[in-house]
């Protein structure tokens, strides 16, 4: 039979039950004291007309064995084994001297009475609480004493044999009866015990593997993390060579051609050409030309290589800013209180930006005074631009300031335009100190 | 033609380096060393005390601004001997340095002039000279960035003029043959300009360098 079956059977026994029964049960679940010592009691009443035979101090002797047996019901929660063994060593009591075929016994206080009751009761506990090994030897006790009962009470042919069998049977089916009831219980319990443990294994390897799930993401967003900060200092690290490639090759090259061309310039001009000489005043013009296109193109190349990587930011952040400030059309107070300064990575980001927003103050704002704050908080570093503009900047799609938003998430960083109309303007930029 | 100079060039490329070896040598001058790093240009000017040394700003090893550490500490070990620093990049606060304290044989030029030649060598003339030599895309920024701007708007057009080439380091005479005027119409000008600005008034070309950087970063 399949577990799920089980398992609905068990729900469905259980839902048989009427709410009345299922209440009792509870309260008795809750009361184990109250309900053994009533059970007690109940055995007592129902034996107390049957000890009436005799002298006093016997009838005062049955009575301490049947509390003796009642007794055991009281402990048999807490010590089913010590409650089951103390009464069956009474009922074995009994039945050595308690009974006699045909006779009065020889200890009348050892009498079977109602009493006795408490010996299924204790063989159903030691079913439901203890392990077969330990309750099946209980029932075979049981059985083994029904039978001797039986023989005590009517040796063969002193009664009709139906009546003893049917006695036996009762006896043999109580006792059986008891050990089922108490089995069943056990094994219900077992059930139960096994499927909390399955489910509390199943509940705790989904929570492995929620915690594994969780640190694999973890894992990998620091992977994430690392790889795209060493992306940014790269491409920085990059831009940074390819200016110096421009730098120390075609910069160079280009001014020397320049230098080379002025030189045959001055030259020609010095040169004395005739009234006629057609040829000599366009070789003028064409070096003159040249001369002049490689000086444009050198301040184009110049523009370019700074663009991409200005080389005023190898001296650091705060003397880039500085020199930006230096040559906006808007004049521009420098604060640099950091005290820990950025990657250079970082500092690329800031400077840009810096120049993006000054050059913004310069185009739109019709201010008349700027400034560039430069000051750290724990693990960030703040750039802030102002400016006593007409304010009125905003976050547009596809305006400049989005484009510096993007540039500024690329290291998950932040930028706030705070810039009512008729200003002030100010602008924050957060960024990491590490890309 | 002057008398050639006796020069020192410190640059770390070549083909810089040689171009302008044989042009400086074609036009009469002594090129006595031309060296590539800041450490054997300090060796070279204390060997051959030149009349002026020409430093890139960016040399070995770090590429960053050891032209202007190396002039600077030239000016102090050798104050007779010019200097005239040349950049790719213009910046004002490196030129501002260079010049604060004594102007007196001290040169900033962007790079690329050395494509005008005649001017080039100009310069190292004035620089040899004791004179002072501003870039006059240095002037521009200055006076762009200058938060002077109300002051600087009350001048005439030919002031400013005037005013930017004072900066640079031109004398009453040199300016006076840039526009084409006489010079006692420069030295009008110049005083009236000084009088705008509130700056005491000065003779001395290098002098008045300083008095203007100054009050244009001020």
């Amino acid at each position: 039979m399949t577990r799920s079956r089980w398992r609905r059977r068990l729900t469905s026994g259980a839902g048989a039950y009427s709410g009345q029964v299922q209440k009792a049960r509870a309260w008795i679940r809750r009361h184990p004291w109250q309900a053994d010592g009533a059970l007690a009691v109940v055995l007592l009443v129902l034996s107390s007309k049957q000890v009436t035979v005799g002298p006093v101090s016997a009838e005062l002797a049955a009575r301490m064995v049947n509390v003796l047996l009642a007794a055991t019901v009281l402990a048999r929660r807490r010590y089913p084994v010590a409650a089951f063994a103390a009464a069956a060593a009474i009922g074995a009591a009994q039945l050595a001297f308690g009974l006699q075929t045909g006779a009065p016994p020889p200890v009348a206080a050892l009498q079977p009475t109602m009493t006795d009751l408490a010996i299924p009761v204790l063989l159903y506990t030691l079913a439901a609480y203890r392990p077969r090994r330990i309750s099946i030897p209980g029932l075979v006790l049981c059985l083994l004493g029904s039978a001797v009962a039986i023989t005590r009470w009517a040796p063969a042919g002193t009664a009709p044999p139906g009546g003893v069998v049917a006695a036996a049977a009762g006896l043999a089916g109580v006792a059986l009866t008891a050990w089922v009831l108490g089995d069943s219980v056990a094994y219900r319990y077992r059930r139960a015990k096994y499927a909390a443990v399955e489910e509390r294994a199943a509940r705790l390897e989904a929570e492995r593997d929620a915690q594994a799930r969780i640190a694999a993401a973890a894992e990998r967003a620091r992977e994430l993390q690392e790889r795209r900060a060493r992306a940014v200092d790269e491409s920085a690290a990059r831009l940074r060579r390819i200016e110096r490639d421009l730098h120390d090759g075609a910069q160079v090259r280009l001014t020397a051609l320049a230098m080379a061309l002025g030189e045959i310039k001055e030259n020609l001009e010095q040169t004395v050409i005739g009234d006629n000489d057609d040829d000599g005043e366009r070789m003028r013009k064409l070096v003159g030309t040249a001369h002049a296109n490689a000086k444009e193109t050198l301040t184009e190349l110049r523009d370019l290589a700074r663009g991409i990587h200005p080389p005023v930011l190898d001296r650091g952040l705060e003397a880039a800013l500085s020199s930006l400030a230096e040559t906006s059309a808007v004049p521009v107070r420098l604060t640099a209180s950091a005290i820990a300064w950025p990657s250079p990575a970082i500092e690329a980001i800031a400077y840009f930006c810096a120049a993006e927003l000054l050059a913004n103050v310069a185009k739109h704002s019709s201010a008349s005074q700027a400034a560039i704050t430069v000051s750290d908080g724990p693990g960030k570093v703040l750039v802030t631009v102002t400016d006593d503009g007409t304010g009125g900047a905003h976050l547009a799609p596809g305006g400049g300031l989005a484009g510096l938003l993007e540039r500024v998430q690329t290291v998950d960083g932040q930028l706030d335009v705070n810039s009512p109309p008729g200003g002030p303007t100010i602008i924050t930029i957060e960024l990491p100190r590490q890309a | 033609m002057a008398a050639g100079l006796r020069l020192v060039i410190a640059e770390d490329a070549a083909i810089m380096r040689d171009g302008l070896t044989q042009t400086l040598t074609r036009r009469g001058h002594d090129v006595v060393a031309a060296v590539a790093d800041g450490e054997s240009l300090r060796q070279a000017v204390a060997a051959c005390r030149p009349d002026v040394a020409i430093i890139d700003v960016r040399m070995p090893p770090t590429h960053t601004d050891e032209g202007l550490r190396a002039a600077q500490s030239i000016r102090r070990d050798h104050p007779e001997v010019g200097v005239l620093v040349f950049s790719q990049y213009i910046e004002t606060q490196a030129a501002a340095d260079l010049l604060a304290g004594a102007p007196e044989g001290v040169g900033y030029l962007l790079k690329d002039r050395v494509a005008d030649v005649s001017d080039f060598i100009d310069a190292i003339t004035r620089v040899a000279a004791g004179g002072t030599v501003l870039d006059p895309e240095v002037v521009r920024h200055l006076l762009r960035a200058s938060r002077r701007g109300d002051t600087l708007a009350s001048l005439t057009p030919r002031e400013r003029e005037v005013l930017s080439l004072v900066a640079q380091g031109r004398s009453n005479i040199a300016i006076a043959s840039a526009f084409t005027i006489s010079p006692r119409v420069v030295e009008k000008h110049v005083a009236s300009i000084f009088a705008k600005l509130g700056l005491p008034e000065s003779t001395n070309d290098n002098r008045r360098v300083l008095a203007t950087i100054r009050y244009l970063k001020s």
